[in-house]
Parts: C-alpha cells; sequence; structure tokens
C-alpha cells in the first residue's frame, strides 16, 4: 500500500513519437556538448538547458502537462549513469524521455523503486517513455558496450508539471 | 600449493608510495597455477548483472571442499603478512572465482561499505586458455570534499597478467573498475580481508 502512495503509477512508452527528420534535425540542433566526468557517478556527454519549444508545445497537449526542464545525454561506447547520481523529486512530475538515437543501441534506462527495477525502456529510436517519478523514483542508463563500436545513445530528458 | 609473497620489507615500502592509494602488485604468486585452476573447473559460476557490474561469479560461499582450503590457505598465508606490510590488522577472508567475458564489467566503484568491516581488497588472476584484450583493473586519483568525490582522474592501469595478485586499500577514495573485456576470458579470484 505504501508502495503504491510513493511509486511510480505511471511508465509507458510511446513508440514512434517524433518521425525520423524530426529526430534527424532535432539532434543536429543540440550543440554545446559537455563531458561528465564523475566516475563514480556517470560518464556522458549533456547539455544542461534544451529549449525547442514547438516540440515541448506537442509534448505538454499529450500529457497535459507544461514541459519545465529539458537536458539531453548522449552515451557513446563505456558510457553509464548510475542511480545515484540522478535526482529525486517530492512533486512527482512526468519524466518524459524521448529517444534521439540514430540506432538502436544496447543501452537501456532502469527506473528504479528504492533500488529495485520497476520498469525497462530500451534504446529504440523516436520512442518517448513516460514516466512519473517520484521520492522514491531513480533512474540509471545502463552501460553502452565497447563492443558496439561507434553506436550512439542520444536522449532528450524533459520533466512535465502542472501549471499550479 | 604455496603462496609467495616476496620481501615483506620491499612490499611495505611499496604500499606506502603507491598512488593513487596504497596498493601492491605481486607476480608469480603461487607456484603451481594451473592446480589452482584445475580446483576452480569444478566450481560452478552464475550470471550476476548488476546496476555496475556484468560478469560471471562463484557464490559467496566455496561450494567444493578444495575451493574451501584454498580460502582457508590463502587467508592463513596472506593475513598476518599483509596485516605486517599494511599496518592494517586482517585476520580473514572471502574468495569468489570470477569469469569476465568480452562484454563484461565492473564500473568504478570504491569498496567501502558501512557496515562491511572490508579492509583489505585482492585479486588474483589466473592463466586464461584465451588471455584477454582488456579486464585491466584502473585505479583512480580522487579528490573528497565531505566523503563526496568531487574530481576523478586515472591513475594506474593494471593488466590482469596470469599469476599476479594485487592487493589495494579499502577507504571511501579508492575508486577502481575493472575495464570492459573485448575479448578472451578473463579469470580471477577475488574478495576482501577482514579484522
Amino acid at each position: 500500500m505504501i508502495e503504491q502512495l510513493f511509486g511510480s503509477r505511471i511508465a509507458t512508452i510511446v513508440e514512434d513519437a517524433i518521425t525520423e527528420d524530426e529526430a534527424t534535425a532535432l539532434r543536429a540542433r543540440l550543440v554545446g556538448w559537455q563531458r561528465y566526468t564523475l566516475l563514480d557517478r556517470g560518464s556522458y556527454d549533456f547539455i544542461d538547458t534544451v529549449d525547442e519549444p514547438a516540440l515541448f508545445g506537442r509534448l505538454a497537449a499529450r500529457v497535459g502537462r507544461r514541459i519545465t526542464e529539458a537536458r539531453a545525454l548522449r552515451l557513446v561506447p563505456g558510457d553509464y549513469i548510475l542511480a545515484h547520481h540522478d535526482r529525486l523529486y517530492d512533486d512527482l512530475p512526468l519524466e518524459l524521455v524521448l529517444d534521439l538515437s540514430p540506432a538502436p543501441v544496447p543501452c537501456d534506462i532502469h527506473y528504479r523503486r528504492r533500488g529495485h527495477v520497476f520498469f525497462r525502456a530500451p534504446c529504440t529510436p523516436r520512442t518517448l517513455a513516460i514516466v512519473e517519478r517520484g521520492p522514491t523514483v531513480t533512474r540509471n542508463h545502463t552501460y553502452v558496450s565497447k563492443l558496439h563500436a561507434g553506436a550512439v545513445v542520444v536522449r532528450l530528458v524533459m520533466l512535465a508539471r502542472d501549471d499550479q | 600449493m604455496t603462496w609467495r609473497l616476496g620481501d615483506e620489507a620491499a612490499l611495505a615500502r611499496a604500499w606506502v608510495s603507491a598512488t593513487p592509494f596504497p596498493h601492491v602488485v605481486i607476480d608469480d604468486f603461487v607456484d603451481d597455477p594451473d592446480a589452482l585452476l584445475a580446483i576452480l573447473a569444478e566450481e560452478a559460476v552464475e550470471r550476476y548483472e548488476g546496476e555496475i557490474a556484468l560478469f560471471d561469479a562463484s557464490a559467496t560461499e566455496p561450494a567444493t571442499p578444495s575451493f574451501v582450503r584454498v580460502r582457508d590457505s590463502f587467508a592463513e598465508t596472506l593475513a598476518p603478512a599483509l596485516s605486517r606490510i599494511t599496518h592494517k590488522a586482517v585476520r580473514t577472508v572471502d574468495m569468489r572465482a570470477y569469469a569476465y567475458r568480452p562484454g563484461n564489467y565492473l564500473l568504478p566503484h570504491t569498496d567501502h561499505q558501512d557496515g562491511l568491516a572490508r579492509v583489505l581488497a585482492y585479486a588474483y588472476y589466473l592463466p586464461s586458455p584465451e588471455p584477454p584484450a582488456g579486464g585491466e583493473l584502473e585505479l583512480f586519483a580522487c579528490e573528497l570534499r565531505e566523503q563526496e568525490i568531487v574530481r576523478v582522474e586515472s591513475a594506474r592501469v593494471i593488466e590482469p597478467r596470469a599469476n599476479r595478485l594485487v592487493v589495494f586499500d579499502v577507504s571511501d577514495g579508492s575508486l577502481h573498475q575493472v575495464r570492459e573485456v573485448v575479448s578472451g576470458l578473463r579469470i580471477s579470484l577475488a574478495g576482501w580481508f577482514y579484522p
């Protein structure tokens, strides 16, 4: 019962959330990547603030909440992001993760409740994962193997909140 | 089977001067590593897949009497010597066998966990029928602020050479990883020494 109160109540994946042309154009507009190097937490590239008003408007209409934060992540072979690097949220925002990767890569997002994985979002281009965050929900991005030379995972991570 | 640590005084000097944190590397450690490999061949391993790791490992307690004897003899021989070398009193040890195949890894972490009295960590590399590419033990230099790591830099890479033992300090700052194995097979024994 307590789990139901504090756990994530929404966790789903929408296929083909954008077209291939839109994904390509979005990727091209993502510039200014920075490298995160605190390896006990993660190894990846990021853009801290992304502004895509047209896309955010469409997504807001879809989920019935306003996009309040957006950040881009890029992982290449050898990269990962651990759960203890993640933030915790008390206000139950929806997290939207739009997969902008050019091709599928074995690199999942694992959403965890008190450490236990309850939802997996694989790296599938143009999908949109929608997960309600909460004070016990964290996520990690699994390790990208060096056996997949040339693999690139690009994810746009957004938070959607009610207006009030 | 004989464990060969070598010159204790030299190891004690190496321990205190090692960077980024205290450690020693001892080559030609066992007189007959192939006999050890034969013992491990009887030990079942299972897939372990966690947030920071992917590998095959034996159970936390050795399953065969031969492996129990290996662990106990390792502890009896090494604990007194390592206590003198590191000036940290250790007595008991745990031991598991690990197999890292292509795509297997252990991401950067420290072995320090509250409630677990790990004092020293060790890894011993066995001869492999297919020597691995990758699988190195990488040690990181960390800058700590209020027990949080605020800067990380690769400081030493130790090849998993057959018949090599590595012993290193367990602390909040002893960040290390096993780099991904990209080909071959990395076979090791690893665990911790306890008071």
